[in-house]
């Protein structure tokens, strides 16, 4: 149980810093205005565009990586052992 | 051949630590050792058989007899785990220095004061025990003044609050080991952490009457009456937790060692 909590921490700290560094670059207004999440530039060009679309996968892939590994998996293996434990019994 | 087994014929078993000790269901068996042959998972194996058993030759050289309670050796356990640690949060602070753009501010005005002046958010607690007025009492017998100015009076209220706070480890050394096991104490500690929260949004009480449909008058009584609802229920609870905690705490007990 804790190896699929460092898995999931990891790919949250991972993904998120590289989600991050790119937020900070692409969608941020200002230090004062929105940060991270604000629009993206109207007109980006092939890096930004590139870069944009590893922000929206890093995205999911934080989003899905921390679901599988702290809610889906462990909750798969209780229900096999429930229901191991059931056919056991 | 009668030590090193665990008890199975019904006699009660050794809890006092002496005689030798066996592996316990977390070592391989013989098969599993044999998969182990190359690479890292080799190395790994090695390592920590090679500390189960420096760990187990210590537990047979000690001359206490309580031994279940062996710490691991600083080098290279410890040494190990806190170098991974601290290289995770070297690489974060390296990559986020380098990654992310600098923000690099315009010089300040001097001759503009900003419209809302606040110390950083951690002193907000400090910032709101200087917001007591209303309870700087004005003493009749001084004609309505008051004894001490507004501004002393939040100061000495600092004052108060980190002495009361230096004085807890003198008043209880901390035996308890869940909050259950001193309910009272539990008490006191959650209503100091929801005090330390609600005198922090004191604080910004302008910010909050501005945004929420909350009075000035009402955010005040609240900072001091949500603290002691939150140290009323965190006392019931507990206490009524603790019939039920010290049932299990016998029974494991006595389990582990059968009065004599």
């Amino acid at each position: 149980m804790a190896d699929e909590f460092a898995k999931g921490f990891a790919i949250l700290t991972g993904g998120g810093m590289v989600w991050m560094a790119i937020s900070a670059w692409l969608t941020t207004e200002s230090f004062e205005g929105t940060q991270l999440i604000a629009q993206p530039p109207e007109d980006p060009g092939t890096y930004a565009q590139l870069a944009l679309l590893l922000r929206d996968v890093t995205t999911w892939f934080v989003i899905f990586g921390v679901f599988a590994f702290w809610i889906g998996i462990p909750v798969f293996r209780e229900l096999r052992a429930y229901l191991e434990d059931d056919a056991g019994a | 051949m009668s030590d090193d087994e665990p008890n199975t014929d019904g006699t009660e078993p050794r809890t006092d630590g002496s005689g030798i000790v066996p592996q316990d269901d977390q070592a391989p068996t013989w098969s599993e050792r044999k998969q182990r042959t190359q690479g890292l998972s080799r190395l790994t194996y090695e390592y920590f058989e090679r500390s189960r058993r420096e760990d187990e030759d210590l537990r047979q050289a000690s001359d206490y007899v309580e031994r279940d309670v062996l710490a691991f050796p600083t080098w290279p356990h410890e040494m190990i785990r806190n170098l991974a640690i601290t290289s995770f949060f070297l690489g974060a602070m390296f990559f986020i220095s380098a990654a992310v753009p600098p923000h690099l501010p315009g010089p300040a005005n001097a001759n503009s004061t900003p419209a809302v002046i606040l110390p950083d958010w951690y002193l907000y607690w400090s910032f709101g025990l200087l917001k007591l007025t209303p309870l700087n009492p004005e003493l009749t017998l001084l004609g309505g003044e008051k004894l001490v100015s507004d501004r002393v009076y939040g100061v000495v209220a600092n004052l108060v609050v980190v002495g009361v706070i230096a004085m807890v480890p003198f008043l209880n050394k901390g035996a308890a080991r869940r909050p259950v096991e001193e309910p009272g104490w539990a008490a006191l500690g959650v209503g100091g952490v929801v005090f330390a929260f609600t005198i922090a949004v004191l604080a910004v009480k302008n910010l909050v009457t501005a945004t929420f449909p909350i009075s000035n008058p009402e955010l005040f009584d609240l900072t001091f009456l949500l603290p002691l609802v939150a140290a009323f229920v965190t006392y019931s609870v507990l206490k009524t937790m603790r019939e039920g905690y010290m049932f299990e705490l016998n029974r494991r007990y006595f389990r582990l060692r059968p009065p004599k």
